[in-house]
């Protein structure tokens, strides 16, 4: 069972890093110190694009290349934002960053800063995490007065500083169109693209948006090289990723596992706990709530970009939620598509009305009021809602619906005839949290 | 709010935005601290502040589930229904607290007057599964219906914040 908690500091050190002191204490800031002293910006560039570092936020884009497409030669500011929104259902890792080891993302935010000749960050996080708000903001202040941010940072040429912006809940702000609309002011409805963020992004300015996990692995990616990075996992999928696992497991909770070395099978039964006694497992959603659902079959596919794509999902944020046979999978693909009908922000018309229908439709067959055709009625949306739209909400709408239907095909036939679903027990906490 | 409590807010950070738009949404959140809720007045005094339209602003308000153009509770619960919070009974706390309050399954607000609990989508702590949040700053799980009791219990007599951050 190979785990390696070495990229995320709190993590390996295993305690919390809320103090500037205790983060300098494990190497927190050098990467920082020796990039703006002693290395150019292109060299800190080359270095985050050979560690292979890939998006953490849901796309995998590699974010070295992603950096390189910022023009060079632009006369307007440069911005770096990191995407704090964290609102993909089964999601919780970068809480838990900013929560444990603020200081590594405001480290990663300075050194993207650096790299590409930002003078300032952005983090824009969603307004639900106002706790986590505070301490990110305290951590800011702290690496402000230590001279890590601020005017000519550590004495050279760099002057660089961040402002954490708070959102008001939209699931869409997440995307990174919507984003840059939202922390411009506007309502948060994503932009046509091209234009790209690194060409016109904030401001029409060129911009580098990345999760803050990514960003969060740059420190350690300057102060252990390119190379050890490179060096994890798979050639196209390397690095540590950490997973967040909910649902019917016995520990839920985030996991940090070198990619394609642990499988589905090892994260749910061996860092998860595994089920209940009794209990097989029935439907995984791997990477949030926008992808295609995987069934037991799946359980031995390595955790990783390649090997995820292979079996027709996509590792997408990392968020494992994973359901025990006592569940119900059209109840459960009733409640995705709630979520998206709820988050469509409403721009396009596919995606405002698709999601509507989807909702709709799953919610009569669970009531009983099902026929069968309605599941070629469902079927028969999906083309019409994907590649329709302004962005990939819509896709992800769909992918849970879509893959869930072909699946369990007959769990939905079996609703249909039944005259509907009833609700399932749920798996109650062992142990509730008191209440204050 | 005023217009002057609301710019006092607002222009220490004006410098940190190459365009003063960006303001708009830390201005109506901060306006919100007041009551809970944005009134016709709040929007006009973040009209004033920022420099946009009233109808502007109101626009951007409208667009957030956080901000609220309707008086609310003093406190407002958010309950995650959620895929993995409906796996580990989200929709049976739902459903009690709403009774308990007297209240129909679409939630809403007490009759006191004190709290008022609406749906939420993932509030990223499944982990704590089924979880509640009070206002955004405070989230609470995993809780069994009548843990959450519990917590209405508190929040009925509970004093109302200084602020409310939701
Ligand atoms: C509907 C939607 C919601 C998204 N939500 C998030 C989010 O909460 N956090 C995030 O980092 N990326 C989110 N993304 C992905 C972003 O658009 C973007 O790809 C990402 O922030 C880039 O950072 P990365 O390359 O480091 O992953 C979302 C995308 C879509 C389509
Ligand atoms: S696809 Fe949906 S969420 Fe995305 S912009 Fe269009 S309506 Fe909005
Ligand atoms: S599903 Fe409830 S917090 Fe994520």
């Amino acid at each position: 069972m190979p785990i390696l908690n070495s990229v995320y500091r709190h993590r390996e050190a295993g305690h919390v890093l809320r103090d500037l002191a205790d983060y300098r204490a494990v190497g927190g800031f050098s990467a920082l110190v020796a990039s703006v002293s002693d290395m150019e910006a292109d060299d800190l560039l080359y270095v985050f694009h050979r560690s292979g570092l890939r998006g953490r936020g849901g796309a995998g884009f590699p974010m070295g290349r992603k950096a390189s497409f910022l023009p060079k030669d632009a006369k307007l500011a440069k911005y770096v934002v990191c995407n704090a929104d964290e609102s993909e259902p089964g999601t919780f890792k970068d809480r838990e960053i900013i929560e444990m080891n603020p200081f590594q993302l405001v480290e990663g935010v300075a050194l993207a800063g650096y790299a590409i000749g930002a003078e300032r960050g952005y983090i824009y996080i969603r307004g639900e995490y106002e706790y986590q708000a505070r301490i990110l903001d305290a951590a800011i202040r702290a690496a402000r007065e230590a001279g890590y941010l601020g005017k000519n940072i550590l004495r050279s040429n760099f002057s660089f500083d961040i402002t954490l912006y708070r959102g008001a809940g939209a699931y869409i702000c997440g995307e990174e169109t919507g984003l840059l609309e939202s922390l411009e002011g506007k309502r948060g409805q994503p932009r046509l693209k091209p234009p790209f963020p690194a060409v016109a992004g904030l401001y029409s300015s060129p911009t580098l948006i990345n999760n803050v996990e990514t960003l969060s692995a740059l420190p350690p990616i300057v102060t252990k090289g390119a190379d050890w990075y490179a060096a994890l996992g798979p050639e196209k999928s390397p690095g540590t990723k950490i997973f967040s696992i909910s649902g019917h497991v016995q520990r839920p909770g985030n996991y940090e596992v070198v990619l394609g070395e642990t499988t589905i099978r090892e994260l749910i039964y061996e860092h998860a706990g595994g089920l209940r006694d009794g209990r097989r497992v029935k439907a995984i959603w791997v990477g949030g709530s926008s992808v295609p659902v995987l069934g037991e079959q799946h359980l031995d596919t390595p955790l990783d970009y390649e090997s995820l794509n292979a079996v027709g999902t996509f590792l997408g944020s990392g968020g494992c939620i994973v359901m025990d046979d006592s569940g119900c999978i059209v109840r459960a693909t009733l409640r995705l598509a709630s979520f998206y009908r709820h988050e469509s922000c409403g721009k396009c018309t596919p995606c405002r009305e698709g999601t509507t229908w989807m909702e709709r439709i799953l919610q009569r067959i669970v009531d009983g009021q099902g026929r069968m055709e309605d599941l070629e009625l469902l079927e028969s949306l999906f083309g019409r809602i994907s590649g329709k739209v302004l962005c990939a909400l819509a896709d992800g709408a769909v992918a849970p619906v879509a893959s869930a239907l072909k699946m369990f095909r007959d769990d939905f036939v079996a609703a249909i005839e039944q005259g509907g679903t009833p609700r399932p027990e749920p798996m109650w906490p062992a142990t509730p949290a008191q209440a204050r | 709010m005023t217009a002057d409590q609301i710019r006092a807010h607002i222009e220490p950070i004006r410098d940190e935005f190459a365009e003063s738009r960006s303001l708009v949404l830390p201005a109506l959140k901060y306006a919100q601290t007041e009551k809970g809720h944005l009134t016709r007045d709040d929007l006009d005094a973040v009209a004033e502040a920022t420099g946009f339209s009233p109808a502007y602003v109101e626009s951007v308000a409208s667009f957030y589930d956080r901000l609220y153009l309707e008086p609310t509770g003093t406190r407002v619960v958010s309950v995650c229904v959620t895929l993995s919070c409906m796996l580990r009974g989200a929709d049976e706390v739902w459903e009690h607290l709403c009774e308990r309050e007297g209240l129909s399954h679409h939630g809403g607000t007490s009759e006191d007057g004190r709290v008022t609990i609406q749906e939420a989508q993932c509030l990223g702590y499944c982990d704590h599964a089924p979880c509640i949040q009070v206002d955004a700053d405070e989230t609470l799980g995993p809780l069994t219906p009548e843990a959450a009791s519990q917590l209405m219990d508190d929040l009925h007599v509970a004093p109302a914040p200084e602020e409310f951050w939701r």
